[in-house]
């Protein structure tokens, strides 16, 4: 326990500090390729931490990528599996998460704050030291998020902790319901320590949050203005940028995806490197006993849709709650256990939904929903509300509540006046809101494996079949066209919004050429 | 459109354990222009955020045109209550444009779209923005910014318009621009308007009544000669403006509403003051001098307070002065047409109407 909180707390630092430098890089600078790496954040953000540690692996160990390219990686494959290792996983999985969250703060913060930092006689370094604090709530919900996240990671625990010999909680909780015979104690104890181990962040948000308002976006927020590095000093950040997000993104991608270009039990044969499209044709023509990836795509999509608007919906609803400076105690304990549900592990989540919906008088009296798709959706619904909610909490605080009060008072019912004053400035995070939880819904495994209805298995669960069998290529191939099938719809998606929506709408947040 | 009657009987508003507001009743003629004048606390952006039906009273009702919109059984919601609202920070929708902004009241309307445009247009161009109207708020000056709002909540053409502070963000010229804008275009769309703000001069210039408001209470309400003339009490005074406050060792009644006062400042004359509410024979009182009553004259005029200068403003239309009188009193804004150097010797001439006797135990905010 004592390591998974060293690990959970390192992780968030680090993801919040890297998202933040990030997010001003990409938001407030004349970074090159700023499009590029913000797409390249999503990227990361839709790689499940299985699949990342899986890629680093087909890097790393002997005989694959690095042998390849003649590097001896056996030092670096070792310290992998460790503790190191997991930090390292960890921090790039919860740094996308970090990242949009203050993105958004970023984004609705107006350039007269710097500016009021700059003419009082603030150096530039201390502007941003003033002007951070404003983000606060971006900034906290960032580091709570990621550190509960870490805290319920199961991928890496799995795939990492399970051979470093340095089992953190998730693992030990699933060992304790997967061995034989199963010791349900240990797991109650340890899912219970984990929601008890989200009590500080909340804390520590509360303490800072109490009494202040953020709302900083209204009629009157100056466009943000960038920072212009000279020539050398932006190759050089560009430069840093794109090493980083190699580093973090393009290796395990590229381990991935050459493995599932071979068909050989190692990247590395003695007869050299065997390049092959075969495992993307038997994907479509599974072998026997396994699935072919059409099914459980078009399963999964369906599941990423009906999820993620129904987060979005309930999120939108908590997070008004949450961002309300007058709900007092009740907030609390609501943001409290929003977060705590957030460290529920999805393992322990859909095994209690079958301890729950199989119970004989449910079944019998109240409602029938063990092995169908509903109960899917509610689990997955239920595992995804939480975090969303906390994300969502920044952009709904940050707007003034004189721009709906405003419309109410003009003749707006309390519907419209929220689809068309708080909907058009929240858009862009609920897109994003929407496109994550739809992403993550076809990636998710733990909830999925335990919940889902027979026939129509979800594309994670199909996946993970192939992976440690002789056809582990094929899973490979599973998922690199999964990937790509998913930021197909975020593209398709992305460009509905910009033509389908109201210019205004875009330009919340959008830059300005500084004058 | 007609303009809306206002009803409001023992209203209060209390956020947790703090009072805002203390059993306020006012009643408002259907087209008339109210100003509420208060300093910050007093309660009156809680008593508009009620009138709005933004803020729910804790108790008492609100009658608009004898319908009762709130009350304990319940309230009104604020679309329902045909007023519209020009606020503090504007509140324009960052994502709307300008004329998209003063159209938004109309959305509901059953004017054709056309007849919509040509009423944007209108408001527009009377407000002096009709060359914005594609440019979205964040590119707007504070001044135009304004203009944008009160064209919104003229749009409509709702039986009452309230005022939020809108002149408090902008600069002298603007604010100058945009008060005779407000008073004017109003006053022409004939709707009831209630208007706050903790500027008095503002506050005169724009008011058929003004209502003076301290500690969620209401103190004084009338026209705003009355409340110049007549003030209430010390702190309806003070708030309206006073060149300073003279200390008095005596004082008797000589008519109904005056008195004879002779001053704690040695070899002052005795002067003539106008009787405050709440003075009780022999009670401990000060003497309140509004700026319009006192001039500059010479040390040697007689029935004068001799001083010297300490500071001199140039105005425009002359010089104000600050003299200290003997004792250490000092009087502000004492009008002359020529110019005093400081260190001169100077008299101070107080019109009797300039001059209010007020008790000094009040124990109100100065």
């Amino acid at each position: 326990m004592f390591d998974s909180l060293v690990v959970s707390t390192t992780s968030a630092v680090l993801a919040v500090a890297m998202a933040t430098l990030m997010a001003w890089l990409v938001h407030r600078t004349n970074l090159w390729g700023r499009r590029f790496w913000s797409g390249a954040m999503w990227v990361l953000m839709l790689v499940p931490t299985w699949m990342t540690t899986l890629g680093w692996i087909d890097v790393l160990q002997p005989g694959e990528l690095a042998t390849a390219l003649g590097y001896h990686s056996l030092f670096l494959y070792h310290h992998f599996f460790g503790p190191d290792g997991i930090i390292f996983v960890l921090t790039t999985a919860a740094m996308p998460f970090s990242y949009f969250i203050i993105s958004v703060g970023m984004r609705g913060l107006g350039s007269e704050f710097e500016d009021a930092a700059r003419v009082h006689g603030a150096s530039r370094l201390r502007a941003v030291r003033t002007v951070l604090p404003i983000i606060a709530p971006a900034l906290l919900s960032a580091f709570a998020i990621s550190f509960a996240e870490s805290m319920s990671d199961f991928g890496v625990a799995f795939t990492l902790g399970s051979g470093a010999h340095f089992p953190i909680a998730t693992y030990v909780l699933f060992n304790a319901i997967y061995s034989f015979p199963a010791n349900f104690p240990v797991a109650a104890v340890i899912a219970g320590v984990l929601i008890l181990s989200t009590v500080p962040p909340v804390y520590l948000q509360s303490r800072v949050m109490r009494g202040r308002s953020y709302a900083v976006l209204s009629g009157r927020t100056r466009g943000v203005r960038r920072h212009e590095f000279s020539t050398p000093a932006r190759l050089a950040v560009t430069a840093a940028v794109a090493t980083v997000m190699f580093l973090i993104l393009g290796l395990p991608l590229t381990g991935a995806i050459t493995s599932s270009f071979t068909n050989t039990a190692s990247f590395l044969t003695p007869t050299g490197v065997h390049w092959t499209l075969e495992s993307y044709r038997q994907i479509f023509n599974a072998p026997p006993a396994f699935t072919a990836l059409g099914g459980p795509l078009l399963t999964s999509n369906e599941l990423g849709v009906l999820v993620a608007s129904g987060t979005v919906i309930l999120a939108l609803v908590l997070a008004k709650r949450l961002a309300s400076r007058t709900a007092g105690a009740a907030q609390g304990v609501m943001d409290s256990f929003l977060l705590g549900s957030v460290a529920i592990p999805g393992i322990v989540l859909g095994i209690g939904y079958i301890f729950f919906y199989d119970q004989r008088f449910i079944t019998q009296h109240v409602v029938d929903l063990y092995e169908t798709l509903p109960l899917l959706v509610m689990g997955l619904i239920a595992s995804a509300t939480p975090g969303q909610a906390r994300l969502l909490t920044g952009p709904v605080a940050q707007i003034q509540s004189s721009l709906a009060e405003a419309a109410r008072v003009h003749g707006a019912t309390r519907w419209r006046a929220w689809r068309t004053t708080s909907l058009p400035l929240m858009s862009r995070a609920i897109l994003w809101a929407w496109l994550l939880t739809f992403t993550k819904t076809i990636s998710e495994l733990a909830i999925a494996q335990i919940l889902y209805q027979p026939g129509h298995e979800p594309v994670s669960v199909t996946v993970e079949t192939y992976l440690g069998t002789i056809f582990a290529t094929i899973g490979s191939a599973a998922t690199v066209l999964t990937l790509v099938e998913m930021l197909g719809v975020i593209v398709v998606v992305l460009t509905l919004f910009r033509f389908v929506t109201p210019r205004g709408w875009r330009r919340i947040g959008e830059a300005v050429v500084p004058s | 459109m007609s303009a809306t009657a206002i009803g409001i009987d023992r209203v209060s508003k209390v956020f947790g354990g703090k009072v805002a507001l203390d059993e306020v009743s006012l009643t408002l003629a259907a087209g008339t222009f109210t100003v509420l004048l208060g300093p910050s606390g007093s309660g009156k952006t809680t008593l508009l955020r009620c009138l709005a039906g933004i803020e729910r009273p804790t108790s008492g009702s609100i009658r608009l045109n004898d319908v009762v919109v709130a009350s304990e059984r319940g309230v009104v919601g604020p679309e329902k209550r045909n007023l519209s609202m020009v606020f503090q920070d504007y509140a324009l929708w960052p994502h709307l444009t300008v004329e998209r902004n003063v159209g938004y009241p109309l959305a509901g309307s059953s004017m054709s779209k056309a007849a919509r445009t040509d009423r944007v247009a209108m408001l527009l161009s009377q407000v002096g923005i009709a060359h914005l109207k594609d440019r979205y708020p964040n590119e707007l000056s504070g001044g135009e910014q304004q203009r944008v709002a009160l064209a919104r909540a003229l749009a409509a053409e709702v039986g009452l318009v309230l005022f939020d502070e809108p002149l408090s963000n902008l600069d002298a010229d603007r604010r100058e621009q945009l008060r005779i804008a407000i008073a004017t275009l109003t006053r022409e769309s004939g709707a009831t308007a209630v208007y706050i703000t903790h500027d008095q001069a503002e506050a005169f210039a724009l008011a058929d009544n003004v209502g003076v408001l301290s500690q969620g209470r209401l103190v004084q309400f009338g026209p705003p000669e009355t409340i110049y003339r007549q003030p209430a009490n010390a702190f309806v005074t003070r708030f309206t403006g006073v060149s300073g406050e003279l200390p008095v060792r005596a004082w008797s009644v000589r008519s109904s509403d005056r008195a004879q006062v002779t001053l704690g400042i040695d070899g002052s004359p005795e002067l003539d003051a106008t009787m405050g509410g709440g003075l009780t024979p022999g009670c401990a009182a000060s003497v309140l001098v509004r700026p319009a009553g006192v001039t500059l004259v010479a040390p040697t005029d007689e029935g004068s307070l001799v001083g010297v200068v300490r500071d001199t403003a140039f105005t425009g239309r002359g010089y104000e002065h600050v003299v200290a009188l003997q004792g250490g009193v000092e009087l502000s804004k004492v009008f002359a047409t020529n110019r005093s150097e400081r260190g001169a010797a100077v008299g101070v001439r107080c019109e009797p109407s300039a001059l209010f006797l007020m008790p000094t135990d009040e124990g109100l905010p100065s």
